[in-house]
């Protein structure tokens, strides 16, 4: 049986506010990416899949196990890798030291398999050859790779992972894609990211959060074409655009709505075609506002 | 230096032990300044597992375990000691109430608070007794709750029961901080130090209750407060602290602590519930 | 990354809690070590702690080199008194005077290599007895103290203090004898 995860009208409210709205998602093998600016839900829906949060609303159904059941709860956390989105760590551990009481809460009782096993995920993350290295010495690269380390104990079916390249340089976040990559051709994976590189380059299906509510959910390719023939470049910004910027070159990136004739179009890339979806605010920035076409 | 190297029979004379010690000599001098030797003699050993000869991969383990693992604290090997596995062991001592510095902290308050009751006699008196009994209280709130301990969020998802690592901590905790506060109780005149013991446990039970509702900070705030209004009120209708302590109260400390119990054990599986500060 | 790495530049990046560095510093000193400490006590266990505790006490305390000399010789000189120090505590097999078998004499060719290395020493050596060559190998070419090779030898330290006097007699006396 493959292993699949699936929300039906699944809602979140905090005091008055509704953090997640109506969520109707299905997940299965391979790595999803979540995109959406900050105060979208993506944290609350990572939290929710990871058994941290109980719905206020709806059914969650993660690998056939039901959350709001105890033992089933466990049952899920034995299968399940979480990254959050901030981490503290103890004070005065080591990396060897972090990810070996990780792995006891994570009932590796064994001593000789769990220390063999810390060092396994320490060399994913390429912290091996500072494993003794105090945590509070360490940069916050380092430390966010260490954080990964422990969401990879047992290569769990469910891995969820909230923003894991923030900080980390290009080099090490190719190298984590390789991870990734590999540990999705039999997990679940789904990472939250505010670089749509990350997501072109690793996930096959993205979900675009807004508002709590849930504005795409399909293919990165499907939702890449949309925005075909709606790129254009010029030398200076187009009024009439959705969205314009400068880019390296000195050209001035757009894109609309509605396709133009007569100006010089280029492939879309998935930044392009989010911006589109999201009427023209790009997904670092923390505005939820509409910018009026 | 010269470019001479050892030739390959004297190589293997020495490391066959065959030679005669000016040889040795010569080879062993030599090889404190040649990493080129000093790589054949490596190619030579490695590979060659026999008894008689060392193991170096065997021996690279030992000296990685050495270095590598976290040794345990004296606290965890006492735990050990007491009986408690190792793997549990190590998850009681890590929770922020075992660091040095807290409990440095605590030992301050207690010894000023110790030395008021010893020198200002009936009103010393009553500040240990409205003191006492929330020191374990406090303890296990820093012990696990997920403002204090910052580990908190990955641990949150973890499979093991967090009803057990609370109740171990406490114990643990107790233990500790009980014979503490008993010790510090010796230097207290009046009443024996061990009455106020059953107020302490009724608190900590209390404060473990609450924690299924709210987070375990908030609860042992909420219950100290209650508790030092009590003590005040108290005092202040008999005059005398004592009175705290007497007889027909220790039964309410007694099913305070029992009623706390069962609600912490019928509500154990909210103790896990992340409580995020409103945005 | 770290084969070309000097050995100075290795107990800095082991200074630096880098374990990958330890390995390769591990790697190409172990081999000899053990041998070389085999040659003076020839119980394997008692081989193997000391050596572990010496690349421990390396990670302990890297700067403890102080960058006069070779590192090896510095490693050697932790080794070999770490053994000594654990044979303080098991006493069990020691060094003993028959590895150093008086039959073995060097063959035609390495006698010529011996002249060239040492001179006549190698002859004069070779005609000591057993116990005059352990201690000599202990004090003069190991760097123990008195003490220390006692404790290896497993004699009291006035017999390796009149035996490394007569064995210097019979050195100087054989070398005197053999100038043309």
């Amino acid at each position: 049986m493959t292993p699949s995860i699936s929300l039906r009208g699944v809602g979140r409210r905090f005091g008055a506010a509704w953090a997640l709205a109506d969520v109707n998602l299905d997940l299965a093998p391979g790595v999803t990416g979540l995109l959406g600016p900050n105060g979208a839900g993506k944290t609350t829906l990572l939290r929710l899949l990871a058994t941290a949060l109980s719905p206020t609303r709806g059914q969650v159904c993660v690998l056939g196990l039901d959350p709001a059941v105890p033992a089933e709860r466990t049952g899920i956390r034995r299968r399940l890798g979480y990254l959050p989105q901030e981490i503290g760590f103890p004070r005065g551990f080591s990396a060897f030291a972090f990810v070996d009481y990780i792995a006891v809460l994570k009932e590796w009782t064994q001593p000789a398999v769990r220390h063999a096993e810390v060092r396994r995920v320490l060399d994913l993350v390429d912290l091996g050859g500072i494993s003794t290295k105090r945590i509070r010495a360490m940069s916050g690269g380092q430390r966010r790779r260490l954080a990964l380390a422990q969401a990879l104990l047992g290569s769990p079916p469910v891995l969820i992972l909230d923003e894991p390249t923030a900080g980390v340089d290009p080099e090490q976040r190719a190298a984590l894609r390789n991870v990734l990559a590999e540990l999705a051709r039999t997990s679940i994976v789904v990472l939250s990211t505010h670089q749509t590189e990350d997501v072109a380059a690793l996930c096959e299906r993205v979900i675009v959060l807004d508002c709590g509510r849930v504005r795409y959910n399909g293919q990165v390719t499907e939702l890449v074409g949309r925005a075909a023939g709606r790129v254009w470049l010029a030398d200076a910004p187009d009024v009439a655009a959705s969205a314009s910027w400068r880019t390296g070159t000195g050209r001035y990136r757009n894109v609309a709505e509605h396709a133009r004739a007569g100006v010089e179009h280029v492939e879309p890339s998935l930044e392009d075609a989010y911006l589109l979806l999201r009427g023209g605010t790009r997904p670092d920035s923390g505005d939820v506002r509409e910018v009026l076409s | 230096m010269t470019s001479w190297h050892v030739d390959e029979m004297a190589l293997r004379r020495w490391i066959g032990r065959s030679d005669s010690l000016a040889d040795s000599a010569s080879v062993e001098q030599h090889l404190l300044w040649c990493d080129q030797c000093r790589e054949r003699v490596n190619a030579a050993v490695t590979g060659r597992p026999a008894p008689g000869v060392v193991d170096l991969g065997d021996m690279w383990s030992q000296i990685r375990d050495a270095v590598e693992l976290p040794r345990p604290s004296v606290f965890e090997r006492l735990l050990q000691r007491a009986g408690l596995p190792a793997h549990d062991a190590k998850l009681v001592a890590v929770a922020s109430a075992f660091r040095g510095k807290w409990l440095a902290g605590v030992t301050g308050v207690l010894t000023f608070v110790a030395l008021a009751a010893a020198v200002g006699h009936s009103r010393g008196v009553w500040l240990f007794l409205a003191v006492a009994p929330l020191v374990p209280c406090i303890a296990v709130a820093f012990s696990y709750d997920p403002k204090v301990d910052p580990a908190l969020e990955p641990e949150l998802v973890t499979p093991y029961p967090a009803l057990r690592l609370v109740l171990l901590r406490t114990v643990a905790i107790l233990a500790m901080a009980l014979p503490a506060v008993a010790l510090f109780g010796l230097f207290v005149p009046g009443r024996a130090p061990y009455t106020w013991l059953l107020p302490a446990v009724g608190c900590v039970a209390a404060v473990l209750a609450l924690s299924t509702w709210t987070s375990s900070l908030r609860a042992a705030v909420a219950v100290s407060a209650v508790w030092l209004v009590v003590v005040w009120s108290l005092v202040a209708q008999a005059g005398s602290p004592d009175v705290v302590l007497h007889a027909r109260f220790q039964i309410g400390y007694l099913v305070l602590a029992v009623t706390s119990t069962v609600i912490f054990l019928v509500r154990g599986r909210h103790v896990r519930e992340f409580r995020p500060r409103r945005r | 990354m770290h084969g070309s790495r000097s050995d100075a530049a290795l107990l800095a990046a082991i200074g630096e809690r880098d374990l990958a560095a330890m390995r390769v510093l591990y790697d190409r000193h172990a081999a000899w070590l053990s041998v070389r400490l085999t040659r003076r006590c020839n119980d394997c266990d008692a081989v193997a702690d000391a050596v572990q505790d010496t690349f421990v006490a390396v990670w302990r305390k890297p700067q403890g080199f102080r960058g006069d000399g070779d590192v090896a010789a510095w490693l050697w000189g932790i080794a070999i008194r770490r053994l000594v120090s654990r044979l303080r505590s098991h006493r069990e097999v020691m060094a003993r005077f028959e590895m150093m078998d008086a039959t073995l004499v060097p063959a035609a060719e390495d006698q010529v290599l011996l002249s060239v290395e040492y001179g006549d020493i190698g002859q004069a050596l070779a005609r000591l007895s057993p116990e005059m060559r352990a201690v000599i190998q202990a004090v003069v070419l190991d760097g123990l103290t008195a003490k220390e090779a006692a404790r290896l030898l497993d004699m009291p330290v006035g017999s390796v203090k009149t035996r490394l006097s007569r064995a210097k007699a019979h050195l100087r006396a054989a070398l005197a004898e053999g100038l043309p």
